[in-house]
């Protein structure tokens, strides 16, 4: 809509139509803002303890497990793929930072203990290697993406559960003789009253906004999930594309699966379990097409921030387990639909004009 | 689309939120007890959790239930909410020793009383109870009941619950405390079913065809106990005698049938009763009167009392002579 309407002009029939359509495509656009308003005011006028400080920093620390998860397989999705091994790689990558901590590095019979920094940086780093060896067999060897991060889900939390032969780690907070004190700080630390994970989420968002809109890798992202063939013509190096997108989605998921060890001063080898389905729910929900070549990080920063106040909103009421899971279902459904018929919308706007 | 329309349209959204908000309705002045279970699909939990919950609104609290699904990081959020929502008791079944003493510590330090049921945690004087069954005591009530209908003879399958259970590990002790005073009974075969009907139900069948000598199966939880009396009875074998642990509906039923031996009643229900006494108790004298750890004493069910016991229950008194 690009035409100024002035307010004195008399409303003839077909204007009034016209602003009636801009309108609800404003609304259809802006959906999902819409569906995170709706929840808010819904379940604060529902339960007084929703809209204080201290819930809406638990719900954003919440959030931020989903968003830098979603955040971080949304450039799987939107260059055509999916990565169904984030659940898993967040398990594994809590192990290994558990084991690295707990048991330590085993030289010539003793255990040597690294400090926690770079226990992190190792951790993270195997998120990135399972996401690349995810890229390797989706462009090397053209095993679809749904098959072979299939894959990587069981090898992943079959590797998790080994490390430990199924146990917990308990008391990741380190020990000063060993040096590797502060791990927990990842979950629990606050800066500036806010917790460090809802900072996380904030600084890899933005980065991955900046990446996706301003650089031409993010193009070439978008390209690769338009149009695969024709962005191969264009002299796109799609395969290397594709790999950096699951290496994006590896790395997130891996800091996923340490800010929850940090949390919990614990790595469990089941933990993250399913969590690639909420990832996915969150992207789909901020609108970007299962398909590839359509889609922004802001929507699925906002789709994760829907599905978390969800979450949050429903424990808070009291509503059954079981209820719960039927109203996500029914959320996600809900969007997608609208996400289709604003498609179809849009095809008559532009018809129409 | 013009940003001149989004101004107005985000502005009366955020106003309309500020004044719900500010309105704030049902405030309820009763003190919330929040009573998290590991799963809402299990007939024990669900026994645990009723109990629970009708015992604190009999006492006049608000109760809200829910699940991890023994996920920490699931236990952990809906912790965060219940600290969020100012409940004032936790009566928790955990999702691990070890991974649980976060979370727990930070609903203590908020101020919540913290009660956990059915599972310790590896800490102490963080929560102001932790009430268990007699896990070990129980298993060793079994194992003897098992040796004396096997006759002190004989070869026997052990099918043991998820390894990286502390009670998995507990019953099985109990069990060999019993079952190792009698040196001419041999375990045959130990594999772990993770508590699961059919994969003991798989287990057991494989187990039945390397020793079709087999004279009892003896269980870490009843759910797989029935999975092997499934196997048993598709093999149409001579009697079997299969003991379990837990004292589930199923579990009596069979017993009453006749076609499983015995089972260990875990007394969930009572346990549940006595968190929430507890608690009611600290909120009104300052004090439970009770040391952190409890260990309440588990009891042997079978065909000859079986009818005394409803779900995780004793429901009628000891009768003489027993």
């Amino acid at each position: 809509m690009n035409e100024v309407m002035s307010p004195l002009s008399p409303p003839s029939p077909l204007r009034a139509g016209a602003a009636w359509r801009s309108t609800a495509a404003l609304l259809l656009k802006l959906r999902s803002l819409l569906a995170l308003a709706i929840l808010v005011l819904f379940f604060s006028s529902m339960t007084s303890s929703f809209l204080t400080a201290n819930n809406l920093s638990i719900l954003a620390k919440h959030v931020a497990i989903t968003a830098l998860l979603a955040v971080g397989t949304s450039f799987v999705i939107l260059a055509g793929g999916i990565d169904l091994s984030l659940g898993s790689v967040a398990g594994l990558s809590g192990m290994i930072a558990g084991y690295l901590l707990v048991d330590g590095m085993r030289f010539a019979g003793a255990p040597h203990f690294l400090p926690a920094w770079l226990v992190i940086l190792l951790s993270l780093a195997c998120g990135g290697i399972v996401g690349w060896v995810n890229g390797i067999l989706v462009t090397r060897f053209s095993i679809p993406p749904f098959i072979a991060t299939l894959g990587t889900l069981y090898v992943g939390r079959g590797a998790a559960l080994l490390i430990s032969n199924g146990r917990t780690f308990p008391d990741l907070a380190g020990d000063a003789a060993r040096h590797n004190t502060g791990f927990p700080l990842l979950g629990q630390a606050y800066l500036a009253g806010i917790p460090l994970p809802v900072w996380l989420m904030a600084m890899l968002a933005f980065l991955a906004w900046l990446l996706a809109s301003k650089t031409p890798f993010g193009r070439h992202v978008y390209a690769v999930g338009g149009n695969e063939r024709a962005a191969l013509l264009c002299g796109i190096a799609v395969s290397r594309v594709k790999i950096w997108t699951y290496i994006i989605s590896g790395f997130c998921a891996a800091l996923v699966g340490l800010i929850i060890a940090g949390q919990l001063e614990a790595a469990h080898p089941a933990t993250g379990q399913s969590f690639e389905l909420n990832a996915i729910a969150a992207v789909v929900l901020g609108g970007t097409s299962l398909i590839g070549g359509r889609g922004s990080i802001g929507g699925s920063l906002v789709g994760a921030f829907v599905i978390g106040v969800l979450a949050d909103g429903l424990v808070m009421l009291g509503v059954s387990e079981f209820w719960q899971m039927v109203i996500k279902g029914v959320v996600i459904i809900l969007a997608v639909g609208i996400d289709q018929l604003q498609n179809r919308f849009q095809l008559r706007l532009q018809e129409s004009r | 689309m013009s940003p001149r329309m989004l101004t107005p349209f985000v502005l009366g959204l955020l106003s309309a939120l500020l004044l719900v908000a500010c309105r704030g309705n049902t405030v309820s002045h009763r003190k919330l007890v929040e009573v998290i279970v590991p799963s809402q699909d299990n007939p024990y939990f669900q026994a645990e959790a009723a109990a629970a919950a009708a015992r604190a609104r009999e006492l006049g609290y608000d109760v809200r239930i829910d699940a991890h699904n023994d996920d920490p990081y699931t236990q952990d959020n809906l912790i965060d909410v219940a600290i969020a929502s100012n409940a004032s008791v936790l009566i928790l079944d955990n999702a691990g020793a070890d991974a649980s003493i976060s979370a727990v510590r930070r609903a203590a330090k908020a101020g919540i009383a913290c009660f956990l049921i059915d599972r310790e945690i590896r800490a102490s004087n963080i929560a102001k109870a932790q009430i268990v069954a007699d896990n070990l005591g129980g298993a060793e009530l079994l194992g003897k009941r098992f040796a004396d209908v096997l006759g002190g003879r004989g070869t026997y399958a052990e099918l043991l619950g998820r390894e990286s259970d502390t009670n998995a590990q507990l019953r099985n002790s109990g069990f060999h405390l019993s079952l190792d005073k009698y040196p001419q009974l041999i375990r045959v075969a130990a594999q772990s079913a993770n508590w699961s009907q059919s994969e003991a139900f798989q287990r057991t069948e494989t187990i039945l065809q390397a020793h079709n000598d087999l004279n009892g199966i003896i269980a870490g939880n009843d759910t797989m106990a029935l999975g092997a009396l499934a196997a048993v009875k598709n093999d149409r074998r001579k009697k079997m005698t299969i003991v379990g642990f837990d004292g589930s509906p199923d579990a009596l039923s069979a017993i009453r049938e006749g076609t499983l031996d015995a089972t260990i009643l875990q007394p969930a229900v009572k346990i549940a009763v006595l968190a929430v006494d507890e608690a009611d108790r600290l909120i009104k004298t300052g004090t439970t009167g009770l040391p952190e750890r409890q260990w309440v004493p588990c009891e042997l069910v079978t065909r000859q009392n079986v009818d005394e016991f409803g779900a995780f229950q004793r429901t009628k008194p000891k009768q003489a002579g027993e």
